[in-house]
This record gives structure tokens, C-alpha cells and sequence, in this order.
């Protein structure tokens, strides 16, 4: 076997490979929950995978940054004494979906480059990605326009990829760490042949046809590029958003966190970090007590203007949105908020507007 | 590893012990801090303009700009005012006692760049402490800068930090130095007015001055409109810039201006780059 391999093997090939790896890996991967809904948790055996599900409404990043995770302890008695948290287990997340990989391709960039997030790489390093490609779309789906998906294709961050052929896996190998897990598990398969091959290309080709929600996306960058918007615009979103944050929380590709020491006790407690949100008001409240962002508008604008902004594309290599649509799920304002709602409304904004220019008070 | 705080760890600070508090004002006390790991401490450098983020553990962390001279290579000062969380519980610190550091962190303001120009500097309130980092080595190597002007300006005579080194300011005759305060008292016999007031009492030579501005988002605004009406350059105005920060390293977002950050690209800004930016600051 080697990196770029593309297998073919009977589906419980793979799961008896992944009951193998149990032994000495963490498992993480698609189950049932209590109300039918998909529920990504560690799993004890294969047995508990489903394989009924598109996507979860949680994000995977929870598994690589979670919401609340340490990043030090400390002892204040006396000298003062810093503890660094336990190494975290090795995982595999199974089944997860072509766009949350690709969110965690933007967040291995983000927090590498000149400082590295070493809590982050923590856990990254000792992370294998196992993704299941989409033959079917949720409604809410929209990863065709950001190019996120339904299919990876090499390069795009999957170790190990699988599709749905039915009766077997077609089995792309997509990294060393892929290889190396398949290899530890003695996972044995035959090159696909060319009409495996073909079948795969045909279900790709057949679910680009099922997306029923579409984003804007070209015209989304060039009017926050631009600055085309009207402020009242953006006043008029400050009224219906409830600024609850699920949009950011939900996103896996929101990387935002709040630091805060808790005590445990008199002389000994922990430092963490936990998922915050630009759409809170606190969120760039000073001590002063000025607040560059005080209004709701000014908050969504710039959750936009992250997303979409050519500064940011540059920067990043790519917009920030991977078509999940977990933020259309979740948006309290129904229907008005999410990033596709939104595109539809900055679609029909023209005129340029100057840009405002300080100081002018 | 830049930011690696010499534990190979991005948000683990090194310690250092507070060797001296100096009260300033009424709410403002300077600490002086020194690292406890002597290889730590032998290679730490800064530039004037950079800041840290500094822990009281069980408070949290909050970023302070250097106030010190980056020549004073065995300890550093850090001056600050008692707000909320992380302040306060700063400010009932005494001698001895450890707190966490982690940094230098942000970019810094030009220095060998700024060689031979005249330097206005105008600080106001708790934004001279950073701008001392800054006039200290100025004045060390005096003879490289033209003439160094320093415009000061407070609350009231009793917000005003540094008093004595004021006094020393005052006294020299290699510089042009001059203080006001918003609000006077009985035994305030000097200028009364916000700082933009003192620029009346200067005459300075916009195409070879640089200006050097530090204080509360307000005043900064103030000070550049008056000091592109004199004739300044974009280039020529360097400002810092506050925003809310928690990692100071460029991940946890929240002080983001458009698509820069204040902790990692500046918090040094020339008014050129400022304008350019995409968001109110
Ligand atoms: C680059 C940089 C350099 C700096 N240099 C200096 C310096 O040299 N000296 C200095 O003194 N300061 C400096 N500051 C400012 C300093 O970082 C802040 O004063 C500090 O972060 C305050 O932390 P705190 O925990 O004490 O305050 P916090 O407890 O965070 O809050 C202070 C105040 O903010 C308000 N507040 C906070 N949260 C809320 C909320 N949820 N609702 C309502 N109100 C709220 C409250 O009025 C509170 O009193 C600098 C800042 C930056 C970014
Ligand atoms: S913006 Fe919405 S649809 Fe796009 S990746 Fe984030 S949660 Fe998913
Ligand atoms: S303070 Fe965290 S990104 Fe700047």
C-alpha cells in the first residue's frame, strides 16, 4: 500500500480494522442518538456506527479544540508551580464529512505560521482523519459553491477518504499518517478497478445535481471587498439577530476563544480557554469600557467581513465558509442570518459607498 | 520558536518575580519585574513599542506595554492602572510575590529608522508609560535625534505618572518638554487644557519631524487631526492602538481591526497604515 492508493474492500473490512485499531487508538465516530439524530462520540465497537447520517449539527473541531479545554495549571502556594495538561490520546475520527475536513485543514494553517498553537497541535498530531465522502446532501448543504466538497480530492487534508459504494468502501489513501494507520490495523485491499473507479466519479457527478440551497459566494466577496454595503443594511441585521452566537459556535470555521483562570481551590486552579464569539457584545468591550463593536449590526458585518473579504482570502488561502450549513440550522432569526440568507441579501446591495475615514468626529 | 516563552508552550508564561512597586497616582502603580529563570532573563530582549501579557494567577492575563528602556537588560518595568479583574489583583501584590509573563509580543515603534529626525512625542495620561520605552533610549543616544519635544497632558496634576522623572524632564535643556492638565488645583501652576492645546506653543517643521502619539482612542483621534492640519505626513504620525486582547498572538481573535491584528500587527500603526484599515479604531 502506498500514499495516493485507491482500494476497494467490503465495507466491514474497514470496521473490523477499526475494532483492531480500538486497542490503542480512541475512536470517534457517527452513532445514533436518542432522537435519530447523528451523535459523533467515542465509540467502544464498530458495532455502534451508523451509517444513516449526512451531518451533525455539533461541530468535529470540538474533538481537535474543545469547548472548554486547559491550558495550564497552577499551584500558588508558597512557589509558584505551572502543570502542563496531560498529552491528549491518539484518535481516529471516522466518518466524519468532506466540509468539516476541510475546516480543519483552515484551522492546521490558522494556528501554525509564526506562533504555533502547541495545545492545538497537541491533539492535531495525534488525530487521524477518516472521511466519508457525500453521496446525498442534506437540503441545507451548500458545499458545492464553496468548493468544500462533496467529494475531497487529493491534497485536501483527508487521510483516509472512503465512499459509499454500496456492497464496499473505495479506499483512497490520502496521507503517511493514513497509510501508517491502515498498516497498524493489517488492513488488506485490492486496487479498485476502473469501474469502481468510474462509479465513484458518477456518484460524485449524480450528487452535484441533489444541492438544493445555494450561496452567493461570488458576489458575497466583491461586496464585502468593496464595501458596497449600506450601514443600514447591517443596522436592519442588528435588529433581528439575537446575537446568541450559534452562528460562530457552530462553524468549523470559527476558531475564536476567550481565556479565564478558574479556581479550584484556595491556592491551586486552571487556566482555559473556551469557544467565544465575535457576535457578542463583550467580545471587544475594553476595560475602558469603549466598545468598538458596541452594535449588533457592526458584529454581523464583521463576522462577514472575516468570511468573505478578499483581505482574508489572501491571507487564508480560501473564504471562511465550507457550505456545512450548520449556521442555517441554527440561526434563531430564522431564515435571516445564516451565510446564504445573508448572501442573498448583499446580492442585491449596488452602490459603492466610501469607505468611512477617520478621524472624522 | 517565536513566542515559544522558552518553554516551547505559546500560552504558558515564564515567571517573574516583582522586585519593586513604585505608586504613580491614585490607581496607577509601576512594577518592576524581573524573571526568575536566570538563562530566561540573560537572553530576554524587547523593543520600545512591544508589550506583554501579564498573569496573576487565579486573575487571568491582560496585555501591558514595556514603559522601561529595552537597554535596562536585567529587569523591566510595566506601569498600570487599576480597572477591573487583573488589575486590581496586580495592585494587591507586594514585593516578592510571582506573577506570569509571557512576550515581547506586537511589532514595535521605529527607532534607527527615525535617526536624525526632529521626534514629537505626545502622551496623554497612562499612554506616556509606553512612550517612555521609547523616549528613554532617545535620550541615551541623544546626539542621533534632532530635537526631541515632549507634550504631556493628564486628568488633573494628581493623574500624572512618572512625577519625578517629570521633574527631571523639565530640568533639562536638550529637549523641549511641556505638561498640561484637563482640570487644575490650588497648587497647579502650569498649563491647563486637553495636550492639543501645547501645539500652539510649538513650532515644529512637519516635513522633518516624526510624532510619536500614545493615550486614550479619543485623544489619538484629536492629536492626528491636529497634526495632519500642521502638515504631518501619514508616515511621519506613529500611533498605538488599544483593542480588547486575550492571547496576543494572533488567535484568538478579538482584537482584530478589519483583517489586522493589533497584537501581532501592531500595536504600532503609522496613521498611513490606520486610515488603510477597514475598521473603526
Ligand atoms: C497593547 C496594549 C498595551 C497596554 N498597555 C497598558 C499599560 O501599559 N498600562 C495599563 O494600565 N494598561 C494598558 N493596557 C490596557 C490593559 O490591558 C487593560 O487595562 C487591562 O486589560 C484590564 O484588565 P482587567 O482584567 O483589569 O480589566 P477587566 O476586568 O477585564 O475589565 C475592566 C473594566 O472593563 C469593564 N468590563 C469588563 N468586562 C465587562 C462586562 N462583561 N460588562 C461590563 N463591563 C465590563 C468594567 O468596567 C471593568 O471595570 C494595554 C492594552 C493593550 C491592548
Ligand atoms: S458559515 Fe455557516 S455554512 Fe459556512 S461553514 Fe460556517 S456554519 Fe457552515
Ligand atoms: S489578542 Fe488574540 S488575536 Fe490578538
Amino acid at each position: 500500500m502506498n500514499v495516493g492508493d485507491k482500494l476497494s474492500a467490503p465495507k466491514d473490512q474497514i470496521l473490523k480494522a477499526l475494532d483492531r485499531l480500538r486497542k490503542n487508538w480512541k475512536i470517534v465516530g457517527p452513532t445514533e442518538g436518542p432522537d435519530g439524530e447523528v451523535i459523533f462520540r467515542e465509540i467502544e465497537s464498530s458495532d455502534e456506527i451508523t451509517f444513516n447520517y449526512v451531518n451533525e449539527l455539533d461541530p468535529i473541531k470540538r474533538f481537535l479544540a474543545p469547548p472548554t479545554e486547559e491550558l495550564f495549571r497552577f499551584r500558588t502556594n508558597g512557589e509558584v508551580k505551572l502543570e502542563l495538561p496531560e498529552p491528549p490520546p491518539r484518535q481516529i475520527l471516522f466518518g466524519i464529512r468532506s466540509c468539516d475536513v476541510k475546516g480543519i485543514q483552515h484551522w492546521d494553517k490558522f494556528y501554525s505560521g509564526k506562533f504555533v498553537d502547541d495545545a492545538y497541535f497537541a491533539r492535531r498530531n495525534n488525530t487521524v482523519l477518516i472521511s466519508l465522502a457525500c453521496n446525498e446532501p442534506l437540503e441545507t448543504c451548500f458545499c458545492i459553491c464553496t468548493d468544500t466538497g462533496p467529494f475531497l480530492e487529493e491534497g485536501d487534508g483527508y487521510d483516509v477518504q472512503l465512499t459509499d459504494l454500496g456492497e464496499r468502501f473505495l479506499v483512497e489513501i490520502g496521507s503517511e499518517r493514513g497509510l501508517q494507520v491502515l498498516e497498524e490495523a493489517g488492513f488488506k485491499a485490492e486496487a479498485a478497478s476502473a469501474e469502481e473507479l468510474a462509479k465513484r466519479d458518477e456518484l460524485m457527478r449524480q450528487c452535484d445535481t441533489k444541492f438544493e440551497t445555494t450561496a452567493f459566494m461570488a458576489k458575497g466577496i466583491v461586496q464585502m471587498t468593496n464595501g458596497r454595503v449600506r450601514d443600514s443594511l447591517w443596522e436592519e441585521m442588528g435588529h433581528e439577530c439575537f446575537s446568541c452566537g450559534a452562528c460562530t459556535h457552530l462553524c468549523p470555521m470559527c476558531t475564536c476563544f476567550d481565556v479565564q483562570d478558574v479556581m479550584e481551590a484556595e491556592d491551586c486552579g486552571r487556566r482555559e480557554r473556551c469557544w467565544d464569539s465575535c457576535q457578542y457584545a463583550g467580545y471587544t468591550r475594553e476595560a475602558s469600557g469603549h466598545n468598538p463593536r458596541a452594535a449588533t449590526g457592526s458584529r454581523i458585518q464583521r463576522r462577514f467581513y472575516h468570511k468573505l473579504s478578499f483581505a482574508y482570502i489572501k491571507q487564508d488561502g480560501h473564504h471562511g465558509c465550507v457550505g456545512c450549513g450548520r449556521c442555517i440550522i441554527a440561526c434563531e432569526a430564522i431564515g435571516l442570518l445564516d451565510l446564504p440568507a445573508v448572501l442573498k441579501r448583499l446580492r442585491r446591495e449596488g452602490q459603492p459607498v466610501e469607505v468611512t475615514q477617520v478621524p472624522t468626529e | 520558536m517565536s513566542g515559544s516563552n522558552g518553554n516551547g508552550h505559546l500560552y504558558v508564561p515564564q515567571l517573574a518575580a516583582i522586585v519593586k512597586i513604585t505608586d504613580e497616582t491614585y490607581d496607577t502603580k509601576t512594577f518592576t519585574l524581573r524573571f526568575v529563570d536566570d538563562d530566561y532573563r540573560k537572553n530576554f530582549t524587547f523593543k520600545s513599542g512591544q508589550f506583554v501579557e501579564l498573569s496573576v494567577f487565579g486573575a487571568g492575563e491582560a496585555p501591558f506595554g514595556f514603559a522601561s528602556s529595552p537597554n535596562r537588560r536585567e529587569d523591566f518595568d510595566v506601569t498600570i492602572r487599576a480597572v477591573g479583574r487583573v488589575t486590581n489583583a496586580l495592585h494587591a501584590k507586594r514585593e516578592g510575590d510571582l506573577v506570569g509573563v509571557r512576550g515581547p509580543l506586537g511589532n514595535h515603534f521605529p527607532f534607527e529608522e527615525v535617526m536624525g529626525y526632529d521626534i514629537l512625542f505626545v502622551g496623554g495620561g497612562i499612554g506616556l508609560p509606553p512612550l517612555r520605552s521609547l523616549i528613554e533610549p532617545m535620550l541615551e543616544a541623544r546626539e542621533k535625534f534632532g530635537r526631541i519635544i515632549i507634550l504631556y497632558g493628564a486628568r488633573t496634576p494628581a493623574d500624572r505618572v512618572y512625577k519625578s522623572w517629570l521633574v527631571e524632564l523639565e530640568k533639562r535643556d536638550d529637549i523641549e518638554f511641556m505638561q498640561t492638565v484637563d482640570v487644575g488645583d490650588d497648587s497647579w501652576t502650569g498649563n491647563v487644557g486637553v495636550v492639543t492645546t501645547l501645539f500652539k506653543k510649538i513650532s515644529v517643521d512637519p516635513s522633518k519631524t516624526v510624532a510619536f502619539t500614545c493615550g486614550p482612542p479619543i485623544m489619538i483621534k484629536f492629536v492626528i487631526q491636529d497634526l495632519l492640519q500642521m502638515g504631518f505626513d501619514g508616515d511621519h504620525i506613529i500611533s498605538t492602538l488599544e483593542r480588547y486582547m486575550k492571547c496576543g498572538v494572533g488567535k484568538c481573535g478579538h482584537c482584530a481591526i478589519g483583517h489586522k491584528y493589533v497584537c501581532t500587527d501592531g500595536p504600532v500603526f503609522s496613521f498611513t497604515q490606520m486610515r488603510a484599515l477597514r475598521e473603526q479604531w
